[in-house]
């Protein structure tokens, strides 16, 4: 039993310690927010626990009942958190190896189906 | 998590002052706007579309298909062959066999009142808004495809391969099924479906079904038009006249 | 009756281990093809926007067809109080769970998603015959489950029967479920028809007996025990029975849609003009799977032959797999009657083309495998098989 208890603990850490790790893949207009000094999320922990169930809650709402705005809208978490590639005007995807979505979710062995359907880097890098 | 509830609140409570704010000012456009993004929609519209074949051409035609694909991004599919490609939107060329009559039409989902579709879906991914269109909610889907044995209209597609590079407003994906989403998303910013802006005329007409002063509902009142099986009964938000 | 000794198989021969290897193999080879049709995408199947499901539903409605009819021998000894058949019960409630769960196996693993299963256990809409379907055939599962343990337990024994009635209750629905599928498939004129119920019903009684004379042949002729013609002489009977019912409902089915000018075109499509379609509703359906075993079954020369028994069995399950394609791929092919008195020259109407790939054949035959594995390894596990089904054994009243 306490074998149970200290795994469930062990990876209970893993995602608290996630805010140690170095931020290189926060992606361009999420950097830049930060340097301005401004935050977007009001918490850095929320948003990091709960994404999850702000982004299902906000899916059922667009999808079902046709509320458009803005808040938790993925299209917002990919348009902040792409990161250009060097040299050039296209984005990385998100889910990535390195990039933004896949760091955390490699590091706490979560799966994602988000992008299995929707698109992984912001409109504008379209050709 | 105290936050996200203090958060929410707030919300509601700005977007209520909002809503009021936009009514009290009377700017009927203002108060459309708010609805359309920050309310859930109801049934107190019902999304339609009225196809007259007498006027409609076979340019009109193509250019409607051309109109969908580069609006939602399919039918540039790459491995599937043959009836596995993605098909939205088709043409059709309608001969009668008594008169030797011809007509063209554009057939894609007929956003049933009553969807079969919607009826046999095991999961509720199949769904209708409060406003008629009808949808596949593909966080749902598990690919069994039992909507597109149920559509009466085969106007369902199934993803046979995987897809980069989607619309940004439209995702699509492996393994799940789509069709014509009526264009949701323009719809719901208050604008034209992308087949129906492309045609110059007005062969296609969009709007309210149940709003009188609609120019849809004033010519479905005045002019003979027909629904695509409609020995159904299921009440289709897409009509045809000239067939 | 004397006391029936049931006793597991020994499952250490050469010959056991042939067989699971051979089993084995299969299931590997549907595995493979499942992580290739997803990992790929189905485009590299046969399947299509018109042909929407295609040789896995082929196989995986079979199965699930057959697994509610191989019930049927439990439900005649408990429920209709037959005593010949009471010591095929048990064998009988396990081939119809093996069988289930093949089909079902088959069933999930051609999903768009598979990976989504669990969204199909927690969201149901209860309008979708889809939806009863899964509830039906998981409590199928428990049903027959605890049927076996009332069997196996002594002590339980004496609810067996009021558990025979709920388990034979559940498969009568549970196949009229299945038959509903299409049956309320409105828009296509291959499918409404009420008939379409009843007709499944029909189909499983005889799909699922062949299924099971064949298992029953084989365990006792591999394991040497006694198996006595009056037993076997019944169960052919009963097949030659279900089999001419279901060419009754067959043509009550063709007959009716018939009557109806709007499903002419797909009629004729069937009977007369629809190429392969039309051929292996004749010579497969209609000749190899129906005619061909009532002669071996009924007529003097081969009546009363195991092996022709045997051969008749194997030709119902063909015959089975046949029919289920004409009805399923057949009635997709055919296209839709989109505008009555008019023809579509352009844009669609035309006869969809299926061209069944190995991956869909294969994951359709590992189906069978996973049956046939876990029968034969259950029977090794449990006390499934009497010792003897000797005619002495098993009719007191048996005359030497």
């Amino acid at each position: 039993m306490n074998r149970w208890i200290i795994l469930f603990f062990s990876l209970i850490m893993t995602g608290a310690f996630a805010h140690g790790q170095k931020t290189h893949s926060l992606g361009d207009e999420a950097h830049s927010i930060r340097d301005s000094g401004k935050t977007y999320h009001e918490s850095i922990s929320v948003i990091r626990k709960m994404h999850p169930e702000f982004l299902n809650h906000k899916r059922d709402k667009t999808l079902r009942e046709g509320v458009r705005t803005e808040e938790y809208s993925l299209k917002g978490c990919v348009t902040c958190h792409a990161t250009k590639k060097d040299n050039s005007n296209d984005y990385h995807s998100v889910n990535s190896e390195g990039q933004f979505c896949s760091t955390c979710h490699k590091k706490v062995a979560t799966s994602m189906d988000c992008f299995s359907c929707h698109r992984t880097t912001p409109a504008q890098g379209a050709k | 998590m105290e936050k996200t509830i203090n958060r929410r609140d707030f919300i509601k409570t700005t977007t209520a002052t909002t809503a009021g704010v936009a009514t009290l000012a009377t700017g009927i456009t203002l108060t459309t706007f708010v609805n359309a993004n920050e309310n859930p929609v109801t049934n107190e519209k019902r999304w339609g579309m009225l196809i007259d074949t007498n006027r409609l051409t076979e340019t009109d035609i193509d250019g409607m298909v051309s109109a969908c694909q580069n609006e939602h991004g399919w039918g540039s599919d790459k491995l599937s062959t043959g009836d596995q490609k993605a098909s939205w939107i088709k043409k059709l060329k309608v001969k009668d066999t008594a008169t030797g009559r011809i007509s063209n039409l554009a057939l894609m989902c007929q956003h049933c009142e009553e969807p079969p579709c919607v009826d046999v879906c095991p999961t509720n991914a199949s769904m209708k808004r409060e406003d008629g269109i009808v949808l596949v909610d593909k966080h749902l889907c598990i690919g069994c495809r039992y909507c597109m044995m149920a559509c009466p209209y085969e106007a369902r597609s199934f993803v046979h391969e995987e897809l980069t590079d989607q619309k940004e407003h439209m995702p699509r994906g492996k393994g799940t099924v789509e069709s014509c989403t009526m264009c949701v998303h323009k719809v719901d910013k208050g604008e034209q479906p992308a087949c129906v802006a492309s045609v110059n005329s007005d062969a296609v007409i969009f709007g309210d079904l149940y709003d009188s002063s609609s120019k849809i509902n004033q010519t479905l009142k005045k002019v003979q038009s027909t629904q695509i099986r409609a020995d159904l009964n299921l009440n289709t938000a897409v009509r045809y006249s000239g067939i | 009756m004397s006391i029936i000794r049931y006793e597991q198989t020994q499952g250490k021969s050469l010959g056991f281990y042939a067989l699971v290897a051979g089993l084995g193999a299969f299931i590997l080879a549907a595995l493979g093809s499942v992580y290739f049709m997803e990992h790929n995408g189905h485009h590299v199947t046969g399947m299509s926007n018109r042909i929407v499901w295609g040789m896995p539903h082929v196989f995986a409605l079979f199965l699930i067809v057959a697994a509610s009819g191989a019930l049927n021998i439990a439900s005649i000894a408990s429920v209709f109080n037959k005593k010949v058949y009471k010591p095929l019960s048990r064998l009988s409630g396990l081939v119809a769970l093996a069988l289930l769960a093949g089909g079902l196996m088959v069933l999930v693993l051609d999903l768009g998603r598979p990976d989504r299963l669990i969204v199909a256990m927690t969201e149901y809409n209860f309008n979708s015959i889809f939806a009863w379907n899964i509830i039906l055939y998981n409590g199928f599962f428990v049903i027959v489950g605890v049927y076996l343990w009332m069997m196996f337990e002594r002590r339980m024994n004496k609810y067996s029967r009021s558990v025979g009635i709920a388990a034979f209750t559940w498969r009568l629905i549970l196949t009229t479920g299945t038959g509903s599928i299409f049956g309320f498939l409105v828009a296509r004129q291959a499918y409404d028809a009420v008939i379409m119920a009843p007709m499944f019903v029909i189909m499983s009684f005889a799909f699922g007996l062949a299924f099971f004379i064949l298992v029953l042949m084989a365990s006792y002729k591999w394991t040497a025990r006694p198996l006595g013609d009056a037993t076997v002489n019944r169960l052919s009977n009963l097949l030659g029975v279900f089999v001419a019912a279901v060419l009754y409902f067959v043509a009550v089915y063709h007959l009716g849609n018939l009557y109806l000018a709007e499903n002419s075109g797909v009629e004729n499509f069937i009977l007369l003009d629809g190429g392969i379609y039309t051929k292996l509703f004749w010579y497969g359906q209609i000749i190899l799977g129906s005619l061909v075993p009532l002669a071996l079954l009924y007529s003097p020369a081969t009546k009363g032959n195991r092996t022709m028994l045997g051969l008749a069995s194997v030709l119902i399950i063909l015959g089975g797999l046949i029919q289920l394609y004409v009805i399923i791929i057949g009635g997709q092919a055919y296209p839709m009657e989109l505008f009555p008195g008019k023809e579509i020259l352009e844009g669609y109407g035309t006869i969809a083309s299926y061209t069944p790939t190995l991956p869909e054949i294969m994951l359709g035959l590992g189906g069978v495998a996973v049956a046939i594995i876990a029968i034969t390894y259950l029977v090794k596990f449990l006390p499934f098989l009497p010792e003897s089904l000797a005619d002495d054994v098993v009719d007191p009243h048996h005359k030497k």
